[in-house]
């Protein structure tokens, strides 16, 4: 049997390669996207979980889709439809004052007043300056090559924020501890925020735009699971073949370029172009034969070992009690993170492989916008738990049961009665994310995330390209978009 | 209307006023004075020293109260101040030593551990030039062409390192890097395993000892070279006229008239305590109030009635207890919180032994100095019960390497931040002038648009630990700072 060929071979189905995919077929490319498990989505991937619920496994928002993908690839044609277009950021709090910051400037300010009056005045500045500085950065992260340099303003102040941390950063602005705590959270991904550099991560997250609002999340109907669904009847339309239960398990390199793939069940893929949406390090240290990308790269990538990561609970709801404190909306996603110093204490208990005593929690109620995800009166709940050991010293799996536990109480002190409803629960462990996606296991680097996509997206073989390095990890397509025109255009030098 | 006030010197003006004699404001005085310049020291103590001062904490014992090590003074300032004339011997430790329970570890000099130290010392010493240079060549921004985006810093790729990853490129044994990252973080409170933890081996202060004569041989320095040293004067204000500075008002209502100031209090210090909040421009107050400081150490001093049984060499060195970079990270996360760690880093050194005069014969002087203590606690001040508490941890933990050092002890002293603050004006009690964080260093220390040791006041200048090299060498920042005075000075008006 001679060896299936194709111009372009793409390994996992997520939304990363299935946008590289689409990009290739458009430029009139022969492509095969091979995905090792039996389901396309990656990371997007909505599951069921007991009768009748369908939940998230890994993300439960979209905040960073490129808004380039939707239209180019006509993914509202291919059924692609949000349920809730701007999520609200709502900080938990035990006494019932909840931090609600909505895009409605002047309701979040009137919610700050209640912690903070000062803070009340600082919010209009702050908001107005991250978003300006995350629209200067733009063509950084959204463009393979920017067109023009940042302005010298943006440059010096960029300079400073490179090296803040977020918590350092926060505190120069508010006094509030409530909102300080709710903010950080979001630059907790892969680092502390006492970190330097994790202040990019908010200017990040804010430079992103869903459904044309700048720094929104939303959730499209059916979970993220129906962006990955659109996504592969687009890429189906362009032209595109899906295999799924195939699992790429060697880079085949000839004359020190990348020739194909083989995959477990022997068979052999020739295509000129290979795009990997793993990890640098799965790619190049588990799939790339030893030595084609050179010792010292493999070796710093697998010297690399993740000590810290985060952790998936989902729960399923018989019936959701109103929130305790004051009102807020259903659809919005929640933190609970009580102080902006229990992320030291949680990062050095993680740290030691223990279940840190004050969590940090994200979590979101998607049924309550999107009622086809559970039954009737019904509800699923997904909470994203930060940090957490990577190896457990007890051994995940009696953590898990603490892990949900420990959550269950946690929501409980804010949705009283909320644990006499909770039918079934699902918890993933850092590991159990990073094995069944083949991402994840990579930390946090700075320079990995102002550098420009060349770096990221290219690797030391030839006609090898990465589709899922993003600036930092979320599902957004646009790394996969520039893999495949960085593909291409080397393809046209050749 | 209130009298003119009291003008000192009878009337005459000085060219410069360094506030506060310690290491930075005597070095600087001694510059400025051989420069030709006329000036004049105002320290608030009664002896000129600052933290090089030792205290008779118990009658025949003495100690210095606030460290035990001192950022290397560098050698051109040591001879440019005939130092070695003045009786002052460049002591360091040939060994430090870390001790476990069960075991312990000893660094000597040099050692395989030796080649990050020396690396993270000439790094120190890069950055120093650098920011000298930078002081005497860059001007004042012109008005209207973009700056030219600045050089990269020395020390610049240790920025996000955390100190974990430095140490473990170069250390293998788990014990002596422990060993090391006791070392740099003495007295800190930092996490090892974040990134920007490294920059703490920069600033690590080397091994020299706070000695007898230092303060001393400075103050001599500064008077030979021809300046006035006032103690027992605390100046409460600097005085502007036509946007420059034109005399500094001290607390008992005189003023000294002065063409410049150069103050070598921390930046917080310096303008909060100096102008008013509505003086100053707008972007300076902003700046001062985001700066981050926090004090995080604490001192332990004993008096002991007889030398602890250790060898010859072990007496002198530096000894850390049980260091351990997972305790130091909770450590770290505890003293965030405001709660006094349950086993904060801890490093002791017999000082009598180096020295026999702080002790009377027969007896010893210990001193420890603790990290992790936090200046502000969550639940309160710092009562009597809490500093017991403190001392009996530390006393323990000292015992659980050094049995028998409990029964010797005849007076105990403990310093915590809040006194660190009282005795030597620094804010929070923080020795090293503002978090040692990426954002802080280097060309961001202490983050003006006007390169330090220039302030956006035209006339007063910023010396003291809050300045790029404040916190990598003693009377280095004081050195740049009156050299850059010199240059603005001398210029034509």
């Amino acid at each position: 049997m001679s060896a299936r060929s194709y111009d372009a071979v793409v390994i996992g189905a997520g939304v990363s390669g299935l946008t590289a995919a689409s990009y290739l077929a458009k430029a009139g490319k022969h492509v095969l996207v091979v995905e090792a498990r039996n389901k396309l989505g990656g990371l997007s991937e909505t599951a069921p979980l007991g009768e009748g619920f369908s939940v998230p496994i890994a993300a439960h928002a979209l905040y960073a889709l490129d808004p380039r993908i939707v239209k180019e690839l006509k993914l509202a044609r291919h059924g692609l439809k949000f349920a809730v277009r701007d999520m609200a950021l709502v900080g938990l709090r035990p006494g019932g004052k909840h931090v609600v910051i909505a895009r409605d400037v002047h309701a979040t300010v009137r919610n700050i007043a209640i912690h903070s009056k000062a803070d009340a005045e600082a919010w209009p500045r702050f908001r107005h300056e991250l978003f300006a500085l995350a629209r200067a950065l733009r063509p950084l992260w959204w463009d393979a090559a920017p067109a023009k340099p940042l302005p010298q303003a943006g440059r010096e102040k960029l300079d400073r924020l490179g090296r803040v941390s977020a918590a350092a950063w926060l505190d120069s602005w508010f006094e509030s501890d409530a909102l300080k705590a709710t903010l950080a959270f979001d630059a907790t991904a892969g680092i502390q925020p006492f970190e330097p550099g994790s202040a990019l991560l908010l200017l990040w997250r804010a430079a992103q735009e869903m459904c044309g609002l700048q720094g929104a999340a939303a959730v499209p109907f059916g979970g993220s699971g129906a962006l990955a669904s659109s996504l592969a009847a687009a890429a189906r339309a362009l032209g595109v073949e899906i295999q799924t239960g195939a699992n790429a398990v060697k880079l085949l390199v000839q004359d020190d370029r990348a020739a194909g793939i083989a995959l477990a069940s022997g068979e052999t893929i020739a295509a000129g172009l290979v795009l990997s949406s793993l990890s640098r390090r799965r790619t190049l240290c588990g799939l790339a034969p030893a030595g084609a990308a050179g010792l010292e790269t493999v070796a710093a990538l697998c010297d690399e070992r993740k000590t810290v990561g985060q952790a998936k609970v989902l729960l399923t709801l018989n019936a959701l009690p109103a929130f305790n404190g004051i009102a807020v909306p259903q659809d919005a996603r929640f933190v609970v993170a009580d102080r902006l110093d229990s992320y030291a204490a949680a990062g050095a208990a993680a740290r030691a492989g223990r279940l840190p005593d004050e969590l940090a929690i994200e979590f979101v109620v998607p049924s309550a916008a999107d009622r086809a995800l559970a039954p009737p009166g019904q509800h699923i709940v997904s909470a994203l738990v930060r940090p957490v050991p990577f190896a457990a010293a007890a051994g995940w799996e009696t953590m898990k049961v603490q892990l949900a536990a420990k959550v269950v109480a946690a929501l409980e002190a804010h949705v009283s009665g909320l644990a006499r409803h909770v039918g079934a629960a699902q918890v993933l462990s850092p590991a159990d994310i990073a094995d069944r996606y083949g991402v994840g296991d990579e930390g946090f680097d700075d320079i990995h995330v102002l550098s420009p996509w060349n770096s990221r997206t290219m690797t030391p073989i030839p006609g090898l390209f990465l589709c899922g390095a993003e600036p930092v990890s979320a599902i957004s397509g646009r790394a996969g978009r520039i893999a495949a025109a960085l593909a291409l255009r080397a393809e046209d030098r050749r | 209307m209130g009298a003119a006030p009291k003008t000192r010197g009878g009337g005459l003006r000085y060219d410069a006023c360094v506030i506060g004699a310690g290491a930075d404001g005597l070095a600087a005085a001694a510059t400025l004075a051989k420069a030709g310049l006329k000036t004049i020291v105002v320290e608030r103590g009664e002896r000129p020293g600052g933290r090089l001062v030792l205290r008779e904490f118990h009658p025949g014992f003495h100690a210095s109260p606030f460290c035990d090590v001192l950022a290397p003074i560098p050698a051109e300032i040591f001879w440019s101040l005939d130092l070695a004339r003045k009786g002052v011997v460049p002591s360091s430790a040939s060994t430090s030593l870390a001790m476990w329970p069960d075991r312990s570890h000893v660094l000597r000099w040099p050692s395989p551990e030796q080649s990050l130290l020396r690396q993270a010392a000439r790094l120190a010493e890069e950055t120093r030039l650098r920011a000298g240079r930078d002081a005497e060549s860059i001007p004042r921004r012109p008005l209207f062409a973009p700056a030219p985006a600045p050089a990269p810093w020395p020390g610049d790729d240790w920025l996000t390192a955390a100190l974990t990853d430095k140490v473990a490129r170069e250390v293998g044994d788990p014990d002596a890097a422990a060993h090391v990252m006791a070392l740099a973080l003495q007295g800190r409170a930092a996490d090892p395993f974040l990134r920007g933890s490294a920059l703490h081996l920069l600033a690590h202060g080397g091994s020299g000892l706070v000695t007898r004569g230092l303060a001393g041989a400075l103050a001599d320095a500064a008077r030979e070279a021809g300046a006035e040293i006032v103690c027992n004067a605390e100046a409460i204000d600097i005085r502007q006229a036509r946007d420059r500075v034109c005399a500094i008002g001290l607390a008992d209502g005189s003023q000294i008239e002065t063409r410049a100031a150069l103050s070598t209090l921390d930046l917080k210090r310096t303008f909060l305590s100096l102008f008013h909040w509505d003086a100053l421009p707008k972007p300076v107050a902003r700046r001062v109030a985001a700066f981050r400081m926090a004090g995080s150490t604490a001192r332990l001093l004993l008096a002991l009635d007889r030398l602890p049984g250790l060898d010859a060499a072990s007496m002198r060195a530096p000894i850390h207890v049980a260091p351990d970079p997972a305790v130091m990270a909770e450590a770290t996360a505890a003293w965030r919180s405001g709660v006094v760690p349950q086993h904060p880093p801890l490093s002791f050194r017999i000082v009598s032994a180096s020295d026999p005069g702080l002790a009377p014969a027969s007896h010893a002087v210990m001193t420890a100095t603790l990290g992790c203590i936090p200046f502000r606690l969550f639940d309160g001040a710092w009562t009597r019960e809490k500093r017991d508490l403190l001392r009996d941890r530390a006393l323990a933990a000292i015992e659980s390497v050094l049995p028998g050092t409990m029964a010797r002890i005849v007076a105990a002293e403990l310093i915590v931040p809040p006194d660190i603050e009282e005795a030597l004006g620094a804010t929070d009690g923080d020795l090293w002038g503002g978090e040692i964080a990426a954002d802080q260093m280097f060309g961001f220390r202490p983050g003006f648009d006007i390169a330090a040791p220039r302030t956006p006041l035209a006339g007063l200048y910023l010396a003291g630990p809050s300045s790029p090299a404040g916190p990598l060498a003693t009377c280095g920042a004081g050195t740049i700072a009156a050299r850059a005075m010199i240059a603005d000075l001398g210029r034509p008006r």
